[in-house]
């Protein structure tokens, strides 16, 4: 495939994760931090996400095990996700956080438990469409001009 | 000097007459005729947030603004570092910090006579968060994600100010 076409491919590749609504303006804003200092500062970044938040879904699902559900650790933990979710520009992760936050607020536990769920399948998603976005956009190397659609 | 990351090569030259001294002060040299520059001072900001995730991003969309940034993890470093005299122009707080929250912190800083910029930052608004904040003595409360936007307008409102 020529060069061209490969870039078109990541540059659809990459919209569709916003046209999907799983990315927002946040992640542009990650992507203009890039510089030829730090080149992979966004993969670097999600990659560092997906390993530290491992911990706190661990801790939630751990949380939602028990018996009665500790609203206000829930919200804590919930809390802090919600923050580095929407640092790296997780749209649909986020507003799960924050359906979740309702749930707990309104002493929900099945509410919370159904929206964990979802939230986990819209993580899991995630993170496989950016590690197939940038595996691709490292094989074809920099684009010479910036393209940047929303 | 370093642009990028790329090496730029920096070339000065005296102007051979300054007109007036709003001319000169525009061109960023002093209007005593000495061709000395007039120093850009370089923002401190100390950012208190221990989520590894937030303190990266912060830290750079703050640099990216050309803010020197330094990070702690919880609001006892903070008050400590602070007390050994260290200032800022700006500083960053979480509400989500270990064994002290951001509020409290909040506080103890005010207390200790510290009257820079204070900004509150937290994952989810929260109405009684804001006002327990803005209590304490913050200047400004905003939702995470921190926006470079958002970062510029409040430098120019302190280079103004």
């Amino acid at each position: 495939m020529d060069r061209n076409k490969q870039h078109r491919q990541v540059a659809l590749m990459r919209q569709s994760l916003f046209d999907q609504g799983l990315l927002d303006e946040q992640f542009v804003q990650l992507e203009e931090l890039q510089d030829d200092a730090n080149p992979n500062f966004v993969e670097e970044v999600v990659t560092l996400f997906y390993r530290d938040s491992a911990r706190l879904i661990l801790n939630i699902d751990q949380a939602l095990d028990k018996s009665p559900l500790d609203f206000a650790k829930l919200d804590s933990y919930m809390h802090q996700f919600k923050g580095s979710a929407s640092s790296i520009g997780a749209k649909k992760v986020k507003s799960e956080c924050t359906l979740f936050r309702e749930y707990c607020k309104a002493g929900n536990g099945e509410g919370c438990k159904r929206t964990f769920q979802q939230l986990k399948k819209e993580y899991a998603l995630l993170r496989k469409k950016l590690e197939s976005y940038f595996q691709l956009a490292r094989q074809v190397g920099p684009v010479e001009t910036a393209c940047r659609r929303i | 000097m370093r642009f990028k990351g790329k090496p730029i090569e920096c070339k000065m030259e005296l102007p051979s007459k300054i007109k007036n001294n709003e001319k000169s002060i525009q061109q960023g040299f002093s209007p005593s005729g000495n061709g000395d520059l007039i120093s850009t001072r370089k923002f401190r900001a100390l950012m208190v947030d221990n989520d590894p995730i937030c303190q990266i991003i912060e830290k750079a969309i703050l640099e990216s603004q050309g803010v020197e940034t330094q990070f702690v993890g919880s609001g006892i470093d903070a008050l400590n570092l602070l007390a050994t005299g260290a200032s800022f122009d700006i500083i960053v707080i979480a509400w989500v910090l270990p064994m002290m929250n951001g509020v409290e912190t909040t506080r103890q800083i005010r207390a200790m006579g510290i009257r820079c910029k204070l900004l509150a930052i937290i994952a989810c608004f929260d109405e009684r968060k804001k006002h327990e904040f803005l209590d304490v003595g913050v200047d400004e409360f905003i939702e995470k994600p921190l926006n470079p936007k958002k970062v510029a307008s409040i430098m120019r409102e302190m280079k103004n100010g």
